[in-house]
């Protein structure tokens, strides 16, 4: 991917920035220019809350080129407080301690693959919430 | 409308390929096709051609162009179809449209894949690309660990062991021990599967497709002509295809495979024919869950009954409902743009009464079903047997 492809969708990897519809008052994520649900192209940005809960995941041991280096890692299904589900790498957790139910929040991390030219690149990931 | 046969069929077998190259492989599935009917490349108007990995694995788009070229057609329209593992019907559904509506009369369809030679990482690249980039890219997310998901959803709900699960590919190895076209043509044992390398959990490695290199090739005219040059051949009595949001997150349930039941549907509605009229079904399996969750929306058994059908053996060669004739997606292989074309060739060979081993009683009616991004295409082709 080109850094400017990357740079393009900083939004929705560094400040977890979905859509809102104007028309249906869906909201849902990654960003788009239309509505999945209705059509409308009236969108305004919305940005995701940034706590929910582990509903489901997975322990990841095949990886694509670069992420075999920090296999195994979680892949998990979140959903957020305001009820959009979300499929994000969850962190900071012991692959035999994550759960399902964890309250888990919003972490920006480094990412083991980098950019065209060695530009370091960054993701949204979950982490469990320290009570 | 005019009704559509395939009057013949050419395929190399699922393997890795090391000594052809993806335009090998296309030019021996073509011009076996052309030689079973005896029909000259000249007397061909067209083709489409199917692939998924050309551009991404060996730098090569353009594809059809390239390949048509290369079997002496430069002189008829060549289309690529690119719709990840559903491309290879999708190609046949577009020629089954000019066949039926007087677009094309003979038209040839061959789905053509290398995909051996790159490395294991590379490869789930490759397969993660069909995903969308601009979502997927740079977070880690790979397409194993969304069927996880499913799957565990899928075990979850109906309460069922991941080891019933996994018989579905335990039967395409069954089916595929006596077919000389199969990339896997041996048994393999639940306890394998259960012991093999886990690439998301729960996922197993022989669960799942492994990277293949094939080409399958199939003819079709009008019905009129087929009786014409007097060719052995199968009616394509409907082709069928629906879609469904891509986003696994927009879907209402990761389990609702709405398009996988919308297609079948149709299919059924739109020919008369239903579930228990089928002879035999090969359903696109790319983990084993998929398949089992397709024998349930197909209609074949009621949800979360699918692990039963493999359980009481209904669907061997000799069960009520005979599925993955000749090892499905798992055992014959899955080159990933030509799987919906060698569905039909398998179609063909079992309704024809050419299946060798493999052949179902009194086959008369065939169904495949193929699939890209978890059902977010899903094309049914119904085959009919002809006399």
């Amino acid at each position: 991917m080109a850094t400017s492809a990357y740079w393009r969708t900083r939004l929705q990897r560094y400040r977890l920035m979905g859509n809102k519809c104007s028309t249906c008052n869906k909201i849902f994520f990654p960003p788009r220019l239309v509505c999945p649900y209705c059509g409308s192209v009236k969108l305004s940005e919305s940005k995701l809350p940034e706590r929910g809960r582990l509903v489901d995941y997975t322990v990841v041991y095949s990886a694509p080129e670069c992420y075999e280096t920090v296999i195994p890692y979680v892949v998990g299904l979140v959903e957020l407080e305001n009820g959009v589900k979300i499929v994000a790498p969850i962190t900071d957790v012991d692959v035999n301690e994550v759960e399902e139910g964890m309250e888990v929040e919003l972490t920006i991390r480094r990412l083991p693959e980098q950019l065209e030219g060695g530009m370091i690149c960054y993701t949204y990931k979950f982490r469990p919430v320290i009570k | 409308m005019r009704e559509v046969a395939v009057v013949s069929v050419g395929y190399t077998r699922v393997s890795e390929h090391w000594e052809k190259s993806i335009k090998g492989l296309f030019v021996e599935a073509a011009l076996k096709a052309l030689e079973n009917a005896d029909l000259s490349v000249r007397s061909l108007d067209g083709m489409y051609v199917a692939n998924v990995f050309a551009g991404y694995l060996q730098g090569q788009t353009n594809l059809a162009n390239v390949l048509a070229d290369s079997l002496g057609v430069y002189d008829k329209f060549a289309i690529s179809i690119d719709a990840g593992g559903a491309s290879g019907a999708l190609a046949i559904h577009e020629a089954y449209k000019d066949v039926a509506h007087g677009v094309r009369d003979v038209v040839m369809v061959c789905g053509v894949e290398k995909m051996s030679e790159t490395s294991p990482q590379e490869v789930v690249s490759a397969l993660t690309s069909v995903a969308d980039q601009e979502y997927l890219r740079y977070t880690g997310i790979t397409v194993h660990s969304l069927a996880a998901l499913i799957y565990k959803t899928y075990l979850r709900r109906f309460n069922k062991k991941q080891e019933d699960v996994a018989l579905m590919s335990v039967v395409d190895h069954e089916h595929a021990i006596t077919c000389s076209h199969a990339q896997y043509p041996f048994k393999l044992s639940v306890e394998a599967i259960m012991s093999s390398a886990i690439l998301a959990d729960p996922i197993r490695a022989l669960e799942v497709i492994s990277p293949s290199d094939g080409s399958a090739a199939i003819i079709m005219c009008p019905h009129e002509k087929a009786k014409e040059l007097g060719l052995s051949h199968v009616k394509l009595v409907t082709s069928q295809i629906a879609r469904d949001k891509f986003n696994l997150m927009e879907r209402d349930d990761l389990l609702s495979m709405k398009a996988l039941i919308e297609a079948a549907q149709r299919a059924y509605n739109s020919t008369g024919i239903t579930p228990s009229d089928l002879s035999f079904v090969e359903l696109y399996d790319d983990y084993s869950v998929m398949g089992v969750i397709a024998l349930e929306k197909l209609g074949l058994c009621g949800p979360g009954e699918g692990v039963e059908l493999l359980k009481n053996g209904e669907v061997k060669l000799s069960g009520s409902i005979p599925v993955n004739t000749f090892g499905g997606l798992k055992a014959r292989g899955a080159p990933l743009g030509a799987v919906g074309v060698y569905q039909a060739v398998e179609a063909y060979l079992q309704l024809t009464g050419n299946a060798g081993p493999n052949q179902v009683k009194n086959a008369r009616i065939g169904l495949t079903q193929t699939s890209c991004g978890f059902n977010s295409i899903v094309v049914i082709n119904l085959f009919e047997a002809c006399c």
